[in-house]
């Protein structure tokens, strides 16, 4: 029970986040300004914009932005973390002598310089989540090869895989029941969890820096808006309270916090006992 | 691996290779993108004279003649100049003014992580406070730097651009890098973790009973651990500074490399990620080096031990 609630909830609350980019609008409202600044309780369930648009529109469109290629990103690095724990079961010195060098080269690059880099290439007409969180997951690879190449090692690498095979296991149970499944599933889960937090982290910054200085996100559409709209909206409210745009500052926090809960809630359920 | 020397080369070589790919891979980038990496400094429909410009700006042969040229530069001090953000302005004086900032805001953020570094190796925090941390290090440093920011403009309203206003800013950026996306509470948890486990064994417990003070015994096995772990979180800092620096309006590397990529101004991408990939490389240099002497010190043997053989 200790670890389905919170796998339960997890799901839960992910696939809210699905259903509402699912159902996000390809265009927001139309203006209206007499529903301008409306709280939350003025205008369930998140109030609305400077010109009377829900900011609930903000939200799903914020959704579909983010959720698909933050779970994307999450089930690569799942993978490679899956492979390097595997590989350190295979026992080559050249092959983990590869993974090294690669996890050396790739781990000492500034991220966020790199997503930079690629970000200047995706044309201005074709702009989306998906190749940042794409190369994101490239990026976390190698640390995430790594922690599971370590957990193999202190299962005993080859010779588990050799005692496994002893008792007469087939190759598929010893490497993704008693490997992958009972072993690797914490970190492989963690990892993807970590994933997935900070690709929603990386378009919050990437947004929030285009909004801020007024330019196209790198991250969508100028017709789309993300959880960093709510957050530029709301941000006048911490200097000057009186601006009453608070609740929009509060929506796009309780959004990222219910993509935070999800994967630690993930990150709980799939623990080592 | 099978050989201790091996790690630290292949850290040493990625060293002295990063900031020669960064380079190349970015001139690459520059002529792969679609139309003449002339028309990006100056589009046809806005100025006439492309081909001049190519020529005045060395892309008009190719991306190696580009890269080599502007290589060859840069070990001179000449970074080029910049295509868009400032067009025309040297980019070595745009570097010169913030590299130097950069640096203060990285080693102030480096702060709280060696604070943290130094209360998780002591093992002395309360257990209790540490799911606390941990909590507040979920918060990502675009927030925490959006709340950092509102403050710095409560307190100093329109003098928050003058000598005193850029200072706090920079102390609250670096109090953001040391704490946000988990810098603190994960150097604080991670290196307790390292410190904790190595306590437990039994050469510590041995060198105890004989009075001697078990840090001293530990830290040649861990140095190389620990350099690792303050590595991961320096670079996770220097990743950082881009965030911040744009949301506390600091002129630093990162501010400079986030202007040249909004604007495509490549003369700008280029000198600002090769800097960035200097940094990486440095610290990927200590680590190697930080491993090797520790290597070296280790397998030495003791003064009073007379080696098998020697005269």
């Amino acid at each position: 029970m200790t670890r389905w609630l919170p796998a339960l909830v997890a799901v839960a609350v992910f696939t809210a986040l699905v259903v509402l980019g699912s159902m996000a609008p390809e265009h927001l409202a139309e203006p209206n300004l007499e529903l301008g600044l409306k709280s939350w309780l003025q205008s369930p369930p998140l109030g609305t914009d400077t010109r009377g648009r829900p900011l609930l529109e903000y939200a799903m469109q914020g959704a579909r932005v983010v959720v698909f290629p933050a779970f994307t990103a999450g089930i690569a690095v799942a993978i490679a973390s899956v492979i390097g724990g595997l590989l350190r079961c295979v026992g080559d010195a050249r092959v983990d002598g590869a993974v090294a060098a690669f996890g050396e080269l790739v781990g000492a690059l500034p991220r966020m310089v790199v997503i930079l880099v690629v970000a200047i290439l995706i044309p201005g007409t074709e702009r989306s989540l998906l190749p940042l969180a794409l190369t994101w997951a490239v990026l976390c690879s190698p640390g995430a090869m790594d922690e599971a190449a370590a957990v193999a090692e202190r299962l005993g690498g080859a010779r588990f895989v050799e005692a496994l095979r002893a008792h007469g296991f087939s190759w598929n149970r010893i490497f993704l029941y008693h490997i992958v499944a009972l072993n690797l599933r914490p970190v492989v889960v963690r990892q993807a969890c970590e994933t997935i937090t900070q690709v929603t982290f990386l378009e919050l910054a990437l947004s929030y820096l285009s909004v801020q200085q007024n330019q196209s996100s790198f991250t969508h559409a100028d017709d789309l808006r993300s959880w960093a709209d709510l957050l530029k909206l709301g941000y006048p409210s911490l200097v000057i309270p009186e601006v009453g745009t608070g609740h929009a500052l509060a929506a796009g926090l309780f959004l990222v916090g219910m993509v935070v809960l999800s994967a630690r809630l993930g990150t709980y359920a799939a623990r080592a006992r | 691996m099978r050989y201790w020397w091996t790690r630290p080369l292949v850290r040493l070589l990625a060293a002295l290779g990063l900031p020669v790919a960064v380079p190349g891979i970015i001139a690459a980038l520059i002529f792969a993108l679609p139309g003449d990496p002339a028309e990006i400094i100056c589009p046809p429909e806005m100025c006439a004279g492309t081909a001049d410009l190519a020529e005045r700006w060395n892309l008009d042969g190719g991306p190696w003649q580009f890269y080599t040229g502007w290589v060859s530069s840069a070990l001179r001090g000449d970074f080029g100049s910049s295509w868009r953000v400032l067009q025309g302005e040297p980019v070595s004086n745009l570097l010169a003014e913030a590299v130097p900032t950069t640096v203060v805001l990285l080693l102030a953020g480096m702060l709280p992580v060696a604070i943290a570094a130094i209360a998780g190796a002591s093992g002395r925090v309360p257990r209790r406070i540490v799911p606390a941390f941990a909590a507040f290090g979920l918060v990502p440093a675009v927030v925490l730097a959006l709340l950092g920011a509102a403050a710095v403009e409560l307190r100093f309203g329109a003098d928050s651009f003058d000598v005193t206003g850029t200072r706090v800013r920079i102390l609250v950026g670096a109090l953001v890098l040391g704490l946000a996306d988990g810098a603190f509470s994960d150097t604080l948890s991670g290196v307790g973790a390292l410190f904790s486990g190595e306590r437990k064994q039994r050469y510590v417990q041995v060198a105890q009973l004989r009075g001697e003070r078990p840090l001293s015994n530990m830290l040649p096995n861990l140095t190389p651990a620990l350099v690792g772990q303050l590595r991961a979180r320096a670079l996770q800092l220097v990743s950082g500074t881009v965030v911040v620096e744009v949301v506390l309006r600091i002129n630093g590397v990162g501010d400079l490399l986030w202007n040249g990529t909004l604007l495509q101004d490549f003369g700008v991408v280029i000198a600002a990620a090769t800097t960035y990939a200097v940094l990486s490389a440095v610290l990927l240099a200590v680590q190697a080096v930080v491993e090797i002497v520790v290597a070296l010190w280790v397998r030495r043997a003791p003064a009073a031990v007379r080696l098998e053989g020697a005269a």
